[in-house]
């Protein structure tokens, strides 16, 4: 390979290394500095307050029951992102075992199960609504019609978590069904076929071949599905507002503190913790990847 | 099994695919209809459509302003995207950069930010420059928010793309710039494709910063739906259902065209089908 | 991991270098004067994305004829005008000269410096003894009572409700009620009795229902539609002097007024524990509901739609005293454009206030005036059936905090009245956490003990 020019390796990756950082980490740090002060978001003077953001943060509600909300939102998330990801891995999963096999029209199924995950959850979240409203609703008038109890899914304070849920789960299965699909078909024949003359039952396959040499690749999507669950903010803005206290993800809230409440230097306060648990899963990431690459042999 | 598998496939299908007929079936609706507690059969119209072309109570553009405004955001702003991130990809790929491991890992984490923990100092940021409410905003912004993924997408393309080309150009007496050039970007022009559908999606569907940033200019579509609620003459569903379903319908067809790659598009080109 | 921590380290230091130079393009300062440009005068106006607004629109291509200032008015959307509002006082300059804003947002605007104070300037140019006294101290004064003005009306408004009149009007229904009650089924005068009315047409099976009360939980419906009940009953949001909240927003006529709306909403349709303006309008014309509340500026698109089937009342009392969540809006001048446009805003207003303007203004669907003359005169009730009960409302008005920090004091209000309409607490509890609530709010603000 010829020796380039330090110039020249710089000048195709520098410009897109600085722009990020410009926007990325240039307002990362920003948020550091802002979560020092009491500014607004209207503008006006404003001054340092040292620590005593992240002092109330962590005393939650003895500072008042407004910052018992952070705990609040990071229990809605952690909670909506653990069984979003375990309902869409589990259905996924079962899509993609009844999908493995070749069959006339495959290519059309899959490209219709697909089409959810690439719609913008602001918009049809809100459509959503229409389907799940209580009074005119189809959803419920098909329930009533088949007999069936009917929830009060977007304004019941226990069912609008369900709903939210669901909606995701809608919309994301297909992900997980994509990537188990992508697993189960690279597992060599060859291996069934030894189990088949060693009469293995059905059940020892499963569990000795297929989900061992799944895994890895379930694992990533887990990672990459969690990650994105986590930013959780489009479908509970558009289902049921940010104020709402079933559904108030991290996002919610920080919409509510600094774009609501105008309060730029608590919502950057919360801000930085959210960006560490990140930054930490980021890492968790990577490192996977990383591994994952090395143990393929592909470096 | 075999009809438990069947039945599988016919049940999600009808699950995944239900919602979207609804979409489509409350579109040829009236708003009287589309509000009836007790849904029955109706004669379809197409009034919805039609109305698509005026301004909906008070509003000072019609849900086509919109459209267009997403239109123009979403296309510039994927071919920034992807030009740039094209570029950087080869240089990741081909040249040994110091630190690329930990640049890439950059690249990669600022996907996971959510942008509502970004944004404030982001709209400080903008507010010197008189950014919010303009096109070139929104645009540099999805330019930049996209490049992680289109940095690494790219990167999986071209690592597929042998060296043995650049390097008898090279020889030949070809300079990096032109050989990346005449040989690579023609290559990589089903990536490149790929890409593009991907960024475009992204910046089509994105949410967070358009309401934040554009809510009075170049305001998006996704933005526009979210303020009709609460509107004083309700939410228009009929002409919603339109409007989703026309604003769906390029994602569909750009679903179809890169069925062969949606693998890799969605999990960021790291894995391959 | 060392290197990573030095490298922000180093960025949020030059962060910090540049926040501090471009500080002084956060604090609002007056707008650099431009020089007279020969190019046209005109005037911004932003209003909430509804009828009036049209209304105003209209009213300013007259000003226009007048005196050659055009006039935009700007329709944002209800459900996020609070928060672009606030968002665009950030800018350098806003681009409004004049918001149409709500009542509870003076606090914020007037101490921020945001809105300009009008009170000089009012007294010597605008007939105030011409205005309703209720709608000048709730819409226009901060502090409430001390006589500075920082907007002047544009639009009044109250909570009133809306009936189905050929309900009411079927005999069938009328003997039925007659029966039952032994009393006429009309309009209800006390809470009681719209119990009855409401208990009387909740029908499940024809999927019919008695009421649907502003209980949305989103901005600020819930505590709109509970204000009604709260007061009447005996509550309050607290003393006006002390800040106090203990007492008052945890009285038992409080805690009987949130009981007593529990009951009301087991009588709403599917979903009436969280209905907004909106959606209170949605029940009622599609033939859910007997009786919706909602704010009158919603009405004239109802009788448009539905005329002779829909009818108005005012808000119940309780014990002889009625008490009503006030509405409307006031013009406020925004302190972040040039002194130029100041002027011509205030004109406007100035202009607007005028009788004769009022009296085109109460033409304009939802045009309600705050003239007093206008609004007892028997021509302006005969105008539209919804004239008549507004009217009556006037002298009943009360509103939510105004103070800065209504923000907080409103949501915490939403959260915990929402959790005892849902169940999830008891009434007395639910209010003795919201006066303490109350109390912290106000005292990190400054304003209580």
């Amino acid at each position: 390979m010829l020796k380039d020019s330090t110039a020249i390796k710089w000048s195709f990756v520098g410009p897109v290394l600085a722009l990020l950082i410009a926007f990325n980490v240039f307002p990362l740090c920003w948020n550091i500095v802002l979560s020092f002060t009491d500014a607004d978001l209207s503008g006006g003077d404003w001054q340092w307050v040292r620590g005593r953001w992240y002092g109330r943060i962590f005393s939650g509600a003895e500072a008042g029951p407004q910052y018992a909300l952070f705990a609040s939102a990071l229990r809605t998330t952690a909670l909506f992102t653990i069984l979003a990801v375990a309902i869409e891995l589990l259905f996924g999963f079962i899509l993609a075992l009844a999908l493995k096999d070749r069959f006339r029209g495959k290519t059309a199924v899959l490209t219709v199960l697909l089409v959810p995950m690439m719609l913008s959850p602001a918009v049809i979240g809100l459509f959503w609504s229409h389907i799940l409203n209580g009074n005119h609703g189809i959803l419920n008038q098909l329930l009533h019609g088949l007999g069936l109890p009917q929830p009060q899914w977007l304004t019941d304070p226990g069912w609008k978590f369900a709903a939210m849920l669901m909606v995701d789960v809608w919309m994301w299965t297909p992900f997980m069904m994509l990537i188990s699909l992508a697993g189960l078909n690279a597992i060599p024949p060859h291996l069934y076929e030894a189990a088949e003359i060693d009469r293995a039952s059905r059940w020892t396959v499963f569990r000795r071949i297929t989900l061992p040499l799944c895994a890895p690749l379930l694992m990533l999507a887990v990672l990459l599905r969690a990650t994105d669950a986590l930013k959780q903010f489009d479908l509970v803005m558009s289902m049921t507002g940010p104020n709402d206290a079933s559904t108030q993800t991290l996002s919610a809230l920080l919409y509510q503190v600094m774009f609501q409440g105008g309060k730029v230097g608590l919502g950057s306060a919360y801000a930085c913790v959210v960006l560490v648990v990140v930054i930490a899963l980021a890492t968790v990431f990577t490192r996977y990847l990383d591994w994952l690459a090395a143990k393929q042999g592909r470096a | 099994m075999i009809a438990l598998r069947w039945l599988a496939i016919a049940g999600y299908l009808a699950l995944a695919a239900a919602p979207l007929l609804w979409l489509g079936i409350t579109s040829l609706q009236t708003q009287e209809q589309a509000l009836a507690t007790s849904a029955g059969a109706f004669t379809p119209t197409v009034e919805a459509y039609g109305r698509l072309g005026e301004a909906y109570a008070g509003s000072s553009s019609t849900f086509l302003d919109y459209l267009l405004s997403s239109v123009v955001i979403g296309v510039l702003s994927t071919v920034a995207s992807v030009a740039l991130g094209t570029c950087c990809a080869y240089g990741f790929s081909r040249f040994r950069i110091p630190g690329a491991k930990d640049w890439l890992f950059f690249i990669l984490s600022t996907r996971f930010m959510p942008p509502l923990a970004v944004v404030a100092p982001v709209l400080i940021m903008y507010r010197q420059f008189d950014l919010p409410n303009t096109y070139l905003g929104l645009i540099a912004l999805y330019t930049v928010f996209n490049l992680s993924l289109a940095v690494w997408l790219m990167k999986g393309f071209i690592d597929e793309i042998p060296k043995a080309f650049e390097e008898a150009a090279l020889v030949d007496g070809y300079s990096r710039l032109q050989a990346f050039w005449r040989i690579i970007v023609p290559q990589a022009r089903t990536g490149m494709a790929v890409t593009a559908v991907f960024c475009l999606i992204s910046a089509w569907n994105e949410f967070g910063f358009a309401m934040t940033l554009n809510n009075k200019h170049g305001t998006t579509v996704p933005v526009y739906f979210a303020g009709l609620q609460g509107n004083i003459n309700g939410v228009p569903w009929p002409q919603v259902a339109a409007g989703v379903l026309i604003f769906v319908v390029p994602i569909i067809v750009f679903t179809v065209l890169v069925r062969q790659h949606l693998l890799r598009g969605v999990t960021f080109g790291t894995i391959k089908q | 991991m060392a290197k990573w921590i030095a490298v922000i380290a180093v960025i949020t230091v030059i962060a910090l270098i540049v926040w501090i130079s471009v500080r002084d393009n956060m604090a609002p300062q007056q707008a650099p004067d431009r020089p007279a440009t020969p190019a046209k005068q005109a005037l911004t106006i932003w209003w909430a994305q509804w009828d009036p607004a049209v209304g105003l629109q209209e009213l300013g291509k007259d000003f226009e004829r007048e005196t050659g200032v055009a006039v935009t008015v700007q329709q944002i959307p209800w459900s996020t005008y609070q928060d672009q509002v606030f968002l665009n006082f950030g800018n350098k300059q806003t681009d409004f000269d004049i918001v149409v804003g709500d009542s509870q947002w003076i606090g914020r605007g007037a101490s921020k410096g945001l809105y300009l104070d009008l009170s000089d300037w009012a007294k010597a140019s605008v007939k105030l003894a011409e205005l309703n006294a209720t709608a000048l101290k709730y819409l226009c004064e901060y502090p409430t009572g001390s006589g500075k003005l920082f907007a002047l009306p544009c639009e009044t408004d109250a909570v009133a409700f809306a009936y189905r009149k050929d309900w009411f009007a079927d005999a069938t229904e009328q003997a039925a009620f007659k029966a039952k009650h032994n009393r006429d089924l009309a309009p209800p005068q006390t809470w009681e009795e719209f119990r009855d009315v409401a208990a009387f047409f909740t029908r499940p099976e024809q999927k019919r229902y008695g009421c649907a009360l502003l209980t949305g939980r989103g901005y600020d419906s819930l505590v709109m539609g509970f204000q009604n009940l709260f007061w009447a009953f005996g509550g309050s949001w607290g003393d006006a002097a002390t800040f106090a909240t203990e007492g008052h927003v945890n009285s038992p006529g409080a805690v009987a007024a949130l009981g007593f709306m529990k009951e009301l909403v087991a009588l709403s349709p599917p979903g009436g524990a969280d209905m907004d303006y909106g959606k209170v309008m949605e029940v009622f014309r599609n033939g859910s509901v007997a009786m919706s509340m909602d704010y009158v500026a919603f009405f004239p698109g109802l009788s448009k739609d539905m005329g002779d089937k829909v009818g108005y009342f005012a808000m119940p009392a309780k014990d002889g005293k009625r008490a009503i969540s006030l509405g409307g809006q006031g013009f406020s001048v925004s302190s972040k454009v040039a002194p130029a446009q100041q002027e011509l805003a205030k004109r406007f207003i100035a202009w607007f206030l005028q009788k004769n303007v009022q009296e085109q203004w109460i033409t304009k669907p939802a045009g309600f005036t705050a003239n007093q003359a206008i609004l007892v005169s028997p021509e302006f009730r005969a105008k539209t059936p919804y004239n008549g009960p507004l009217a009556d409302s006037m002298d009943h008005l009360q509103d939510f905090w105004n103070v800065p920090v209504y923000n907080e004091l409103l949501s915490a209000a939403q959260r915990l009245i929402g959790e005892a309409i849902d169940g999830k607490s008891e009434p007395k509890a639910a209010l003795d956490a919201l006066a303490k609530e109350h109390a912290v709010i106000l005292k990190d603000a400054g304003l209580a003990k």
